[in-house]
């Protein structure tokens, strides 16, 4: 930015003018001179980026000095550009006045060059190095802000990355957990709506969500013979099959991160997908409210979009059967506050279903 | 010559040449104090009987006088100009003619030193 070097004076009487003009006649600055409150808006708005202090007597013909700090706080000048005051005698209800106008200083008639001099090039310097400072800070936010996009972005990226390898062993088509992700935001948006703003806020949503990708990396420890089956598991194979949770969370506990909100999410849905509100699910048989409420969401998406999708071993169910299935417990029992919740998504989850999932373009 | 005119009409030279730097810019002040209209302002506000617009030109009065050092010319300035603050109005129309008096022995010394 330009370094601020002009004055201005606004003062109705000439000599007054003459005076604070000769004090500063070394010409380190330039002058600009009004002699009414009029002019001297009108030079403010011309020249505000120029003007590094502002002289202004109180008591003026056409618009006074208030109305010229008036002008000043509706443009926000007041925060850039120093007023000095002038005035001809000191009450203390005029200068606490002053002061509560946004001024600076005050200096009193008759003018002693010295004290005018030092006074107004320590306000000048005070308010360019308070500018600076903002312009420094606001610069710094930016950075910050930038650099925190970029690993949000970067940690987004990774997880995606992480949790598609288990679907590409698999030989999923990559969709489901893209999928996951977008039906456990809607439904966490749908709790926020129903059962208040406590839970969750715009950065809990984006963290459970972000931990939705992963609620089935344990998969990944599982064997081909058991993972890649086409045809129904045995009781032996469905026993192996269930430890993807257990291991799912032990694959993260090697990085735990103490009282990291992120890496609870995580556990929480790699472990508890499976539970029931019944307690009859898996690994733990936990029921009714123990199980964490991110991980009740992800287990009921999971289960629609199982439902909803066409695998090599079935069909898709149609939305009406789906919503029947899950409501009437038949892929187990689920809290009636989730599915109520649920019910109240529907229109939204069925628009973000796609025909090709279900398979109906074939 | 300058310190002389301000012994003649109960000024400050010293406070004067302090705040002017030296003789030739006080000249010029003075002519721009030949030109002020703030004097007249008040005596024909005073004329008018309209306090606001006389308190307005003695309060201007007072602190051109200040700044000049014309110190026996600024005490009756801000005694005229506390009694309009106040609306004291009558009370200013006593003050007003040693107003008017310390005025024009002002403008007749100036006149005789440019």
């Amino acid at each position: 930015m330009e370094e601020r070097d002009t004055l201005l004076i606004v003062d109705d009487v000439k000599i007054n003018r003459e005076l604070l003009k000769d004090i500063f006649e070394d010409g380190e600055y330039k002058i600009l001179e009004a002699s009414n409150g009029e002019e001297a808006i009108e030079l403010l708005d011309a020249h505000k980026d120029e003007i590094a202090l502002l002289f202004l007597d109180l008591v003026m013909p056409k618009k006074n000095g208030l109305d010229v700090m008036h002008h000043m706080s509706l443009n926000n000048m007041i925060d850039t550009i120093p007023v000095i005051m002038i005035t001809g005698e000191a009450t203390v209800e005029s200068d606490v006045k002053t002061y509560e106008l946004g001024a600076a200083d005050i200096i009193y008639k008759p003018f002693e060059p010295a004290v005018v001099t030092r006074r107004a090039k320590n306000i000048i310097e005070l308010y360019q190095h308070r500018i600076s400072i903002e312009n420094e800070l606001e610069l710094r936010t930016q950075e910050l802000f930038e650099s925190k996009r970029q690993i949000e972005q970067n940690n987004r990226f990774l997880i995606n990355a992480l949790a598609s390898v288990v679907e590409f062993r698999s030989l999923e088509s990559g969709e489901h957990i893209q999928r996951v992700k977008k039906f456990t935001d809607i439904m966490l948006r749908h709790w926020r709506a129903l059962y208040g703003e406590k839970q969750f806020s715009d950065e809990q949503i984006e963290l459970i969500v972000d931990a939705s990708a992963l609620h089935d990396i344990g998969k990944i420890a599982i064997p081909d013979k058991i993972l890649l089956k086409p045809e129904r598991f045995n009781d032996e194979e469905y026993e192996e099959m269930k430890k993807h949770t257990i291991y799912g969370c032990k694959m993260l506990e090697k990085f735990k991160q103490e009282e990291n909100e992120f890496y609870n999410y995580c556990y929480d849905i790699c472990r508890y997908h499976h539970e029931r509100y019944d307690g009859r699910g898996y690994p733990d048989g936990l029921s009714g409210d123990n199980i964490p409420v991110w991980a009740q969401i992800v287990s009921i998406v999971d289960v629609y979009d199982a439902l909803v999708s066409r695998r090599v071993y079935k069909d898709s169910f149609s939305m009406e059967e789906t919503f029947r299935m899950i409501n009437d417990g038949e892929c187990g029992v689920f809290s009636p506050k989730l599915l109520k919740c649920f019910n109240d998504a529907r229109d939204d989850l069925i628009s973000n279903t796609t025909k090709e999932q279900m398979g109906e373009e074939e | 010559m300058i310190r002389e005119f301000y012994e003649k009409i109960n000024g400050d030279y010293e406070v004067a040449i302090s705040r002017m730097q030296n003789d030739e810019r006080i000249k010029k002040y003075l002519g721009f104090f030949l030109a002020d209209e703030s004097y007249n302002q008040l005596e024909n506000a005073m004329n008018n009987e309209d306090c606001d617009a006389a308190f307005i030109g003695a309060h201007t009065l007072k602190g051109v006088c200040q700044n000049m050092a014309f110190t026996e010319l600024s005490r009756v300035a801000e005694q005229i100009t506390e009694e309009l603050r106040s609306k004291e109005f009558d009370k200013a129309k006593e003050t007003f003619p040693k107003v008017k008096i310390e005025y024009k022995r002002v403008i007749e010394e100036i006149k005789n030193v440019l």
